[in-house]
């Protein structure tokens, strides 16, 4: 095998993948941060967005609409189970919290189920991103670069958002000290609500995205929930700089592993997990709060 | 005072005398139905000396519980021991894995103790369903299960469920006894002091990282028993009982039953495994009822079914004081 030039593909495949963690990691990295619930519906929102979008494709044929839609539909539904479910639990604890979340997360992939059906469904890629682009002698398809694209969009806008508005400062601030955030007048509750909203909708637009590209079945959350988990611990559970760094180095560990050793890819980044949580329990960029 | 202490006794006597006679009592399938709550109710018990007496959340037990699955069904293979060696060498072979991740896994606490035995869990499992040699993979292996031999008596044909209920019968109430008793030990009341303030136990002067690490050991034995029992009853082992699921699914059953009770996970155990019966046999989609029930649960009985039973045990002798 020519490696050589085979290595900028993989790289490119890592950084893909990659982003895509990135989008769902840090709605539920941000949420883990402030409520400290680890959220084992995210996966399942996930799913919910790509297997939305395919019927909003399904019935209008406008991946543009579905790409705006499904979102702010999987973000409502964010808000749902927030405001019903979570904060309810909230009361007991946060192994009550995981354990709703987990139920909710068994529940909405048996609605897929009944829904969809359990066979993995082919998603059409429009016509406009359907082809392969060349660039530097490489060729790449277009999809994959779209994907690139709308992710660091999103990656600007959170950060932006995150840095420079009001809004972004209170979140961050909760993130570091609620009590405080509380004490000092704002409604945390609120903050809550649309941090879970936002993330939910986050992992929407990530189903929408990455339905096409990875498959579309009833499985597809929980096996992304585990790369994602993966990707908060390693970052530092909290740390959105923390999430982009590990979802990028888990990207590209599992891309370049699938070429030169396809039987370990996966153990090398539980592996890497297990050293980080050994060595520097919070985290890459956890502890630099 | 006195009083309850005896009735808690009549009642352990009566549950004993009951599952001792159940055989005669029910068909060949409850039977089955039985033998799978002893077997899931020591794993859970096993389970809940980590997390409900020392505080610790193992996302991760099923690495135990598939150890000790797999082992039996190993040794009856290659080894071609009898029924006994067999589960023994599951719960050891599990302490076995439980010292190499123990001495790592035990300095942390909370949610990365969680987390690096859920990757802990991961890695077992990619490694289990690699390695086909050994495990066959997805595929599984099919072993029957062998005789229980005791040495001086001869041996005693496993086939029939009835024979093998008792066996299970036998170890599961051994197993769970000497939790109970490991509850009320020195060492078991120091993990309590160790969950509610490991800072302070430490200040006092225990050793509270071996302290904790021994109860994950205990917990792991447990656990790997259960496991050998599983699949020597089941006959068959795969990936499956070694999965993520498997851990969930512990969790679940676990807090359902109530983690603040010796007893509570068994009553999860019982409840749960008799609703997913039901409930598969008249519905398509009992996992969304499941799913419900357990949500309700979670948000308006948070003690669990066991601290329910308490509560309303409580508030029926008020009414009568």
């Amino acid at each position: 095998m020519d490696y050589i030039s085979i290595l900028p593909i993989q790289a490119l495949h890592g950084l893909v993948y990659g982003m895509l963690l990135f989008l769902l990691a840090s709605g539920l990295t941000l949420i883990f941060g402030m409520m400290g619930v680890l959220n084992f519906a995210h996966g399942a929102l996930y799913m919910l967005g790509a297997y939305l979008s395919f019927t909003v494709l399904l019935w209008t044929d406008q991946f543009w609409l579905s790409l705006i839609i499904v979102p702010v539909l999987v973000g409502f539904i964010g808000v749902f189970i927030e405001r019903v479910f979570l904060r309810k639990a909230h009361a007991h604890g946060h192994v009550a919290e995981l354990l709703v979340t987990f139920g909710i997360a068994y529940i909405l992939e048996d609605v897929v189920m009944i829904l969809w059906g359990s066979e993995p469904l082919k998603v059409e890629i429009p016509a406009i991103l359907a082809g392969s682009l060349s660039m530097f002698g490489v060729t790449y398809p277009t999809y994959r670069l779209f994907i690139l694209a709308v992710s660091l969009l999103v990656f600007v806008l959170l950060f932006l958002t995150l840095i420079k508005t009001r809004a972004g400062i209170i979140v961050r601030a909760a993130v570091d000290n609620k009590e405080m955030v509380s004490a000092l007048g704002f409604n945390v509750p609120l903050v809550f609500l649309v941090v879970f909203g936002v993330g939910a909708g986050l992992a929407g637009l990530a189903g929408v995205i990455g339905g096409p590209y990875l498959m579309t079945h009833p499985g597809m959350g929980a096996v992304i929930l585990i790369d994602l988990f993966v990707v908060i611990v390693i970052g530092g559970l909290g740390s959105i700089k923390g999430a982009l760094l590990a979802a990028i180095l888990i990207g590209t560990i599992q891309s370049f592993g699938i070429l030169f050793i396809p039987q370990f890819a996966l153990f090398f980044q539980y592996l890497l997990l297990a050293v980080v949580l050994i060595f520097k329990p919070e985290g890459l960029l956890g502890g630099s709060k | 005072m006195k009083h309850s202490h005896i009735y808690k006794w009549l009642l352990l006597i009566f549950f004993l005398a009951l599952l001792f006679f159940l055989p005669m009592l029910i068909s060949e399938f409850s039977l089955s139905l039985v033998i799978t709550m002893l077997i899931m109710s020591l794993f859970a018990i096993g389970f809940n000396i980590l997390f409900g007496q020392a505080g610790l959340l193992s996302f991760g037990h099923a690495a135990y519980f598939g150890t000790g699955a797999y082992t039996s069904i190993l040794v009856y293979q290659h080894f071609g021991l009898s029924l006994l060696p067999g589960i023994l060498a599951g719960g050891i072979c599990s302490v076995i894995l439980g010292v190499l991740l123990g001495v790592f896994i035990v300095r942390l606490g909370g949610m990365p103790f969680a987390l690096l035995s859920l990757a802990f869990n991961m890695v077992i499992f990619s490694v289990a369903e690699k390695w086909r040699a050994l495990t066959g993979g997805e595929d599984g292996i099919a072993m029957q299960r062998p005789d229980l031999f005791i040495p001086g008596f001869g041996s005693i044909d496993m086939f029939p469920t009835i024979n093998f209920y008792y066996f299970v019968l036998i170890i599961v109430v051994l197993c769970i006894a000497y939790c109970w008793w490991f509850t009320k030990t020195p060492l078991g009341r120091l993990t309590l002091c160790i969950r509610e303030n490991g800072e302070r136990a430490g200040f006092i002067g225990f050793n509270t990282y071996a302290t904790k690490l021994l109860v994950y050991l205990i917990s792991a034995f447990f656990c790997g028993v259960a496991g050998a029992l599983a699949s020597s009853f089941q006959e068959f082992v795969s990936t499956s009982m070694i999965h993520l699921h498997q851990s969930g699914d512990i969790l679940i059953t676990t807090f359902v039953g109530g983690i603040g009770i010796f007893w509570g996970p068994i009553a999860g155990v019982c409840f749960l495994t008799y609703l997913n019966d039901t409930l598969s046999s008249f519905t398509e989609h009992w996992v969304l009822i499941q799913g419900a029930i357990f949500i309700a649960l979670v948000m308006y009985v948070p003690d669990g079914i066991s601290g329910l039973t308490m509560r309303m045990k409580a508030r029926l002798f008020d009414r009568f004081k």
